[in-house]
């Protein structure tokens, strides 16, 4: 018995290895692509469909986050950084950045709701459960529903980014979203709940916004294309892929590769916004 | 030849059952060599009994989670058991046997369907409804939006098991209650029923494991807030929820803390497991 | 011959479905007496026992002719509390089979389901129906044990004791012996003939030496038809038809 039991631990184990060998596939020619855990998903998907593009070219996508990712490309550790948010004066004047994608995030409800248009803050307030009636916010008498997305969304991170519902306490990150609000996953599901909801909000990528729910306005700037790319729309970031000085010629394929109509038909599978 | 192949069918059996512990085996392994050190490293106590869950920040309590398990299941249950002992009653003792049959049809179907489209059929139909005429618009997404799903959910397997337990017992002891001048419906309930209370007991327990481990249907409908629950229409999140609901995109401490929110869920089931065990063996005489 | 009548039954006949199970029975039967019925396989002594107390009923497409009157009042007649008749007619089966619950459970179901509610009652019943079926001294000690941790033949003496409960004025026994050893089988016999002081019993037996023992009268039935009914002595010993000696001699059965 015993002995069976580790011959099969050996047999697992040398597969795993096997497994291993199999993606670490010798290429004389790699771009190592370091950075935002938003822009992470998108950039290994342009990855792979460029892997058809050009065999020769092997891409190394890591997700470590914008702030490291951004480091690393200054330092020149990658040969790209991915950020999803703007960056710094001083981060700015070290490296060349390409915006390859817009993210915006829309704040929907119910297409009954009369709410058009709400305050960063009310926003805010709303999410935390420190408004909790509609009619706080210029709508009917009737409870809020707040509807959010599972723990580890990107759509959930960005939103709480981009809003301030995540604090940083201790150098860790806390959600301020009140543990009360029904959370659910996907996109999908949540247009789902607002549309049998009277009085749900939620937020989905702008992408996927239809008419089973009603956009409404933040600051007073609806969610359109026009506004996320004019930059006046507040739920928004960019996606950047940076570069110490002019990127290596493998790099630079890549690039185009993304910005080109292929990269960009994938860009807009993810439900995020083209740039050209 | 015959020998031979004697001696290979005999092989294929051990096979098969080697494979088949080794499965249960693994898997445990597996869950706890994962889940273990996450729970030890949060701490035993402040996992179990810590009320946030906050998985970026790394603080990990399951105590909302394992609440709404508990209070989702024992109120499936309160619904589920009787309504399904009541059905393989009637089906049993009572249906003419065309209805019965009937009965049973419904039943098998109703075990075939997979759980998503229970999932579905309360967000579309039964959360609305709460939300309308139970919560005053404040939802719908609840403990007994799940409750009532997951006792539909359960329903085939307390009848079908209650069912063929009630057959077991002998036909002579309602011939014994009726000559006594008893009624056929205390009959049912005080010989027959009583007589079959250890295959109804683990029917019941064996709705108590799939309650427990639901998970698909129970995320479309339960609201899955972490939050510890202050009233049947609060949201709540269960511990399969739980898993199933952020494994997707956790790495790192998250995923070991879902791993650990399994081990948790995996000792719930083990201890159902062992009471239907006893059940089942101390059945043969009551007292 | 002037005892009195207790069941008496008025050209029965019983069908299942289309098949003639009982023909034309016409069956006086004592007070506190024994009356055995014989005959072979399938001719209908049983189906003729169920009669009395309804228990064919539950029979699907089982239609009943003629009268069976208890006491003065047809059975099947309009009006019947099926209840109250089943409890004034008793019943004991072939297999013993005690409820799966405490030999004083067992005993006090009867009491209980006709509204006895009083522990001291219920106590001075369960004593007194276990005492009657000669048992309550090998179980007095254990009435909260489940009654299927007996022996067969305490089972059955058990079973007899939960038919008393209810104070029955008649006891039917459906072959209560076939299911057991010879000596719980000698203490039924004993028993039966205790019984038959305070009630009238009607017993279904494959066994002729037991009802040649234990019966004042004995019925013979062949093919749903009684051939002979008379005193146990006369038709042991001098049957007036050929069936009932061709039967008793062993010829046939």
């Amino acid at each position: 018995m015993k002995k069976k039991f580790s011959a099969i631990c050996i047999l697992i184990s040398v597969s795993l290895l096997l497994v291993g060998c199999g993606s670490a596939n010798t290429s004389d020619k790699t771009v190592s692509v370091v950075g935002s855990s938003s822009v992470a998903p998108l950039a290994e998907y342009e990855s792979e469909n460029f892997l058809r593009v050009d065999k020769a070219i092997e891409v190394d996508v890591q997700s470590v986050g914008s702030s490291s990712g951004i480091k690393a490309a200054i330092d020149g550790t990658a040969n790209i950084g991915m950020s999803s948010r703007n960056l710094s004066e001083e981060e700015a004047k070290e490296l060349k950045e390409v915006v390859i994608a817009l993210d915006g995030i829309a704040v929907v409800v119910n297409p009954n709701n009369k709410v058009k248009n709400l305050t960063k803050d009310e926003l805010l307030a709303i999410y935390q459960g420190k408004i909790r009636n509609w009619k706080d916010v210029g709508g009917d008498d009737a409870p809020i529903v707040v509807i959010s997305r599972e723990e580890g969304s990107g759509t959930r991170g960005a939103f709480e980014e981009i809003t301030g519902l995540e604090i940083e306490k201790n150098d860790k990150k806390y959600t301020t979203v009140f543990s009360r609000a029904i959370i659910t996953d996907g996109n999908g599901s949540v247009k789902q709940n607002i549309a049998l909801k009277k009085n749900g909000i939620g937020y989905i990528s702008v992408g996927s916004v239809d008419d089973s729910v009603k956009s409404v306005a933040v600051d007073g700037v609806l969610p359109t294309e026009e506004t996320i790319k004019a930059g006046e729309y507040l739920i928004s970031r960019p996606f950047l892929l940076l570069t110490k000085g002019d990127p290596t010629p493998e790099a630079q394929a890549f690039i185009d590769f993304i910005l080109s109509d292929e990269g960009q038909k994938l860009v807009k599978e993810h439900n995020y916004i083209t740039v050209n | 030849m015959k020998k031979k192949l004697d001696k290979l069918a005999e092989l294929l059996f051990i096979t098969s059952a080697i494979i088949c512990v080794l499965a249960l085996l693994l898997i445990m392994i597996f869950i706890f060599y994962k889940g273990a050190p996450s729970i030890l490293e949060t701490g035993v106590f402040k996992f179990l009994f810590g009320v946030e869950w906050q998985p970026r920040a790394e603080v990990f309590g399951i105590l909302p989670m394992i609440t709404a398990s508990v209070l989702v299941t024992i109120g499936a249950i309160l619904i589920g058991a009787p309504v399904g002992v009541l059905t393989a009653t009637f089906i049993v003792y009572l249906a003419p046997k065309r209805i019965g049959n009937i009965l049973k049809t419904a039943t098998d179907v109703l075990a075939s369907i997979p759980s998503v489209i229970y999932g579905f059929f309360g967000l579309m139909i039964i959360i609305p409804f709460i939300d309308r005429f139970l919560a005053g618009g404040a939802g719908g997404n609840s403990i007994l939006a799940a409750i009532i799903i997951l006792s539909i959910m359960i329903l085939p397997t307390v009848i079908s098991i209650s069912e063929s337990s009630m057959r077991e017992v002998d036909i002579s002891y309602r011939d014994a209650s009726l000559a006594l001048g008893a009624t056929k419906i205390s009959t049912i309930f005080k010989v027959m029923i009583p007589s079959a209370f250890s295959g109804i007991m683990a029917a019941v327990i064996l709705g108590v494991g799939r309650a427990l481990g639901e998970a698909m249907a129970v995320i479309l409908v339960s609201g899955n807030a972490p939050f510890m629950p202050d009233s049947i229409l609060a949201p709540v999140r269960t511990m399969s929820a739980n898993i199933a609901l952020e494994m997707g995109y956790a790495s790192g401490a998250h995923q070991e803390a879902l791993f650990g929110t399994g081990v948790v869920l995996f000792v719930f089931i083990f201890i159902i497991n062992f009471i239907f065990y006893i059940v089942k063996h101390k059945g043969g005489v009551k007292n | 011959m002037d005892s009195i009548t207790k069941i008496k039954t008025e050209n029965l006949e019983l069908f299942y479905g289309e098949v003639q199970a009982l023909k034309n029975i016409n069956l006086d039967i004592k007070e506190k007496e024994v009356t055995a019925l014989i005959g072979p396989s399938g001719c209908g002594k049983s189906t003729f026992l169920k009669t009395i107390n309804r228990m064919n009923d539950l029979i699907v497409g089982c239609k009943i002719n003629g009268k069976v009157i208890f006491d003065d009042i047809d059975i099947y007649g309009q009006d019947i509390d099926i209840i109250t008749l089943r409890k004034k007619i008793g019943m004991v089966f072939q297999k013993p089979n005690p409820f799966k619950m405490s030999i004083y459970d067992n005993i006090a179901y009867g009491p209980r389901i006709h509204g006895v509610k009083k522990k001291s009652s219920l106590d001075e019943i369960v004593e007194k129906s276990l005492r009657k079926a000669f048992i309550w001294d090998e179980v007095k000690d254990r009435l909260k044990t489940n009654a299927l941790s007996l022996s067969g033949g305490q089972q059955q003496r058990l079973c007899i004791a939960r038919a008393l409960a209810v104070d029955p004025e008649v006891v039917l026994m459906d072959e209560p012996t076939s299911a057991l050893d010879p000596i719980s089988t000698l203490k039924i016999e004993d028993l039966i003939s205790e019984l038959k002081k305070n009630y009238t019993i009607i017993i279904v037996t494959h066994n002729m030496q037991q009802g040649a023992r234990i019966s004042d009268r004995t019925a013979f039935f062949l093919s749903g038809e009684v051939i002979e009914y008379d005193l146990t002595d006369t038709i042991f010993t001098n049957p007036k038809n050929p069936k009932t000696e061709e039967y008793i001699t062993g010829r046939f059965g």
